[in-house]
C-alpha cells in the first residue's frame, strides 16, 4: 500500500474529496487519490462507478462540484498546457478525413516539445499505418492511434480510459507490450479499465471504484489480501453442507453434484481436517482468492456490468477461475 | 493560432468532393444557366446573377465548414484538443479562418467565368466590391456556421445545414431576386444576412434597388457581433459541460 502523505509533496497526482454529481446521480462521490510520478495505476469499477467522470475531472475535461485536482503541482489546465498529460479517452476521437501521420503530426505541431511524428508512431507500434486515412482503420488500429496522439507530447503522465476496449487478445497483448516501454522511463500511467487481468499483470497499483467511492486501493497482492482466505475445490461424493461448514475457517460451501467448493481463511487447517475426516476426497485444488474475488467481495458483489447498459466485456484468464 | 492546426483544417476541408461541388461547382453552373434563361431580358441581369451566385458559393463555403464542428464534437475530437495546449479561441479562429478561406475560391471563379464568357464589365473598384468585397460580407455565415455546429448534432446538422441553406438563398433574395418580389417577401428578405450580403455586390452591378455600401456594411457587422457573441457563449457552455 503507497502511504499517500510520504509522496504528496511531489506527486504526479493529488485528487482531494472529489465529487461531481449529475442531478440526482451521485456519479464521483468523495474520491481522494495521490499517485506517486513513476507509478502505473489501474483504475477499475463496475460501469457507473465514476471511472470516466474522474478521469475527465483529473484531466481538467469536468469541473467538479467539489474538491481540487492538482497535477505535477498545479492545475490540469496547466499540465495540459505543458504537454505533460497524454491521454486516451473512450470514444472516437479521430478525424475520418485525416490520415494517421497528419494526425499526429497535427496534435504533434500544437506542443512545445514534441517527439517526432515518426518516433510516437513507432511508440504505438503502427509506423506502417502513417499514409492510412483514419476512417479505414480497424477499431484496435484506431485505438493505437489514438496512443500515438497521446504519447507524442512526450507526456510525464498518461491517461487512459478503457485503452483496449475495441481490441481482440493479440492486439491487447501488443499494446501492453508497447506500454511497458513507456512506463520503463519512468512515467506516471493512470488507465481504467474492465479487465482485471490487464490490472493483474501491468499496473502496480490498483483502485477499486464502486458508486463514486474509493473501495479498495493498494498493490494486486495487498487487495487481495484485503478480502483474506482461498477455496478449496475438491470432489467428494455424498458430501453434505451441514458438515462441511463445520471444518475450520469456512465461511461458505458450494455442492455441485460431487464437487464441493470451499471458502476459508484457515486453508491450511480445513484442509487437513478435510482430508482426515473424508479420506476419500480426490482431485484436490487450493486456490488464491483472485483480483476479481477481491473486486467482487469489495464491491458488494456487484458485478462489472451492474448499474450500466453498455455491454460489458467479460472477465478473462483469471486463474483462478 | 496554430499553423499545423490551420493547415490540416483546410487539407481535409478540400478532401471534401461534396464541398467542392457545392462550393465552387454549383455556382458556376447555376450561373451559367440562369444567365443563358434571363441574361438577355436586362442589362444588368448577368451581373446581377453574378453577385447573387458568388454570394451563394460564399455563404455555402462559410456555412459548410462550420457544421463541420459539429461531427468533430460527436467524435469525440473537440475533446480530444482540449487535451493540447491549443486554446478554445484558437479553436474557433482556425474553424473561421478555414470557413474563409472556403469561400475564396467561388468568389474568384463566378466573377471570372462571368468577365471572360458572359460579358460582364465593370470597373477595377466594382470588381473589387464583387469579388473581395462579398468575400469579407460572408464572415457573419462563417460566424453562423461555427454557431450552428455547435449546436447541432451528427444527424441533425444535415436538415438544420438544409434549412438554413433555402431560408438564406430563397428569402434573402439570392434565387428568387429581390427585382421580382413582392414587397411583403422584399421586407422579410431584409431581416436575412443574406440580402445584405447580396447587397454588397449588388451596389456595383445595379443602382436599381441597391442601398449603400455603408449601410450594407453595418448590418453585416452588427450580425458578426451577435452571432461571434453567441458562439463564445456556447463553446463555453459546452466546455464547462462535457
Amino acid at each position: 500500500m503507497t502511504e499517500p502523505k510520504t509522496v504528496a509533496a511531489g506527486a504526479a497526482v493529488t485528487l482531494t474529496g472529489l465529487r461531481k454529481h449529475y442531478g440526482e446521480v451521485r456519479a464521483v462521490d468523495g474520491v481522494d487519490l495521490v499517485i506517486a510520478p513513476g507509478e502505473v495505476v489501474a483504475l477499475l469499477g463496475p460501469n457507473g462507478a465514476g471511472k470516466s467522470t474522474t478521469v475527465d475531472m483529473l484531466l481538467g475535461l469536468t469541473r467538479p462540484d467539489t474538491g481540487a485536482v492538482t497535477i505535477f503541482g498545479s492545475s490540469p489546465g496547466n499540465a495540459v498546457a505543458d504537454g505533460r498529460i497524454g491521454a486516451m479517452l473512450q470514444g472516437g476521437a479521430l478525424l475520418d478525413d485525416a490520415t494517421v501521420g497528419e494526425t499526429v503530426g497535427m496534435i504533434a505541431s500544437l506542443h512545445r516539445n514534441p517527439l517526432r511524428v515518426a518516433e510516437a508512431l513507432r511508440g504505438a507500434g503502427i509506423e506502417d499505418l502513417a499514409n492510412r486515412r483514419c476512417n479505414k482503420l480497424s477499431g484496435g488500429q484506431k485505438q493505437r492511434v489514438r496512443f500515438a496522439v497521446a504519447l507524442v507530447s512526450d507526456p510525464d503522465l498518461l491517461v487512459l480510459d478503457e485503452p483496449t476496449a475495441a481490441m481482440d487478445v493479440q492486439t491487447r497483448r501488443e499494446f501492453w507490450l508497447s506500454m511497458q516501454d513507456f512506463t520503463t522511463s519512468g512515467r506516471t500511467v493512470l488507465f481504467a479499465t474492465h479487465y482485471l487481468e490487464e490490472a493483474e499483470n501491468y499496473a502496480d497499483r490498483v483502485v477499486f471504484l464502486s458508486k463514486g467511492r474509493i473501495v479498495a486501493d493498494g498493490s494486486v497482492a495487498g487487495v487481495t489480501a484485503l478480502t483474506s482466505g482461498r477455496t478449496i475445490k475438491a470432489v467428494l461424493p455424498g458430501a453434505t453442507g451441514h458438515a462441511l461448514h463445520k471444518l475450520p475457517g469456512v465461511s461458505e460451501v458450494d455442492i455441485r453434484g460431487d464437487r464441493i467448493i470451499l471458502s476459508s481463511n484457515e486453508s491450511d487447517k480445513a484442509l487437513r481436517t478435510l482430508l482426515a475426516e473424508y479420506p476419500q476426497a480426490y482431485d484436490i485444488e487450493v486456490t488464491a482468492i483472485g483480483l476479481e474475488d477481491a473486486f467482487l467481495t469489495l464491491t458488494g458483489h456487484a458485478t462489472l456490468s451492474d448499474g450500466g447498459s453498455a455491454p460489458t466485456p467479460p472477465f478473462e484468464g483469471n486463474e483462478t477461475r | 493560432m496554430s499553423i499545423g492546426y490551420l493547415v490540416l483544417e483546410l487539407r481535409r476541408a478540400m478532401r471534401s468532393t461534396r464541398f467542392v461541388i457545392f462550393t465552387v461547382g454549383m455556382p458556376v453552373v447555376l450561373f451559367l444557366l440562369y444567365v443563358g434563361i434571363w441574361g438577355k431580358s436586362d442589362p444588368a441581369a448577368p451581373g446581377v446573377i453574378m453577385v447573387n451566385m458568388t454570394s451563394y458559393g460564399a455563404l455555402t463555403a462559410a456555412l459548410f465548414a462550420g457544421s463541420r464542428v459539429a461531427l468533430e464534437r460527436a467524435a469525440g475530437w473537440q475533446r480530444q484538443l482540449r487535451l493540447t495546449p491549443l486554446p478554445g479561441s484558437g479553436y474557433l479562429a482556425a474553424k473561421g479562418i478555414t470557413a474563409m478561406a472556403l469561400a475564396l475560391p467561388g468568389v474568384v471563379l463566378v466573377p471570372l467565368i462571368a468577365a471572360l464568357f458572359e460579358g460582364v464589365s465593370l470597373s477595377p473598384d466594382e470588381w473589387l466590391r464583387v469579388t473581395l468585397g462579398i468575400w469579407l460580407a460572408v464572415i457573419p455565415f462563417a460566424v453562423l456556421g461555427l454557431l450552428l455546429g455547435q449546436i447541432g448534432t451528427a444527424e441533425s446538422m444535415q436538415p438544420i445545414m438544409s434549412i438554413v441553406m433555402m431560408v438564406m438563398s430563397l428569402l434573402g433574395g439570392i434565387f428568387i431576386p429581390i427585382d421580382g418580389m413582392p414587397s411583403g417577401l422584399l421586407s422579410v428578405a431584409k431581416l436575412l444576412p443574406s440580402y445584405w450580403l447580396t447587397q454588397i455586390g449588388r451596389g456595383a452591378v445595379t443602382s436599381d434597388l441597391s442601398v449603400g455600401l455603408g449601410q450594407a456594411v453595418l448590418v453585416l457587422a452588427g450580425w458578426t457581433l451577435v452571432l461571434g457573441l453567441g458562439v463564445v457563449r456556447r463553446y463555453r457552455r459546452d466546455s464547462a459541460r462535457v
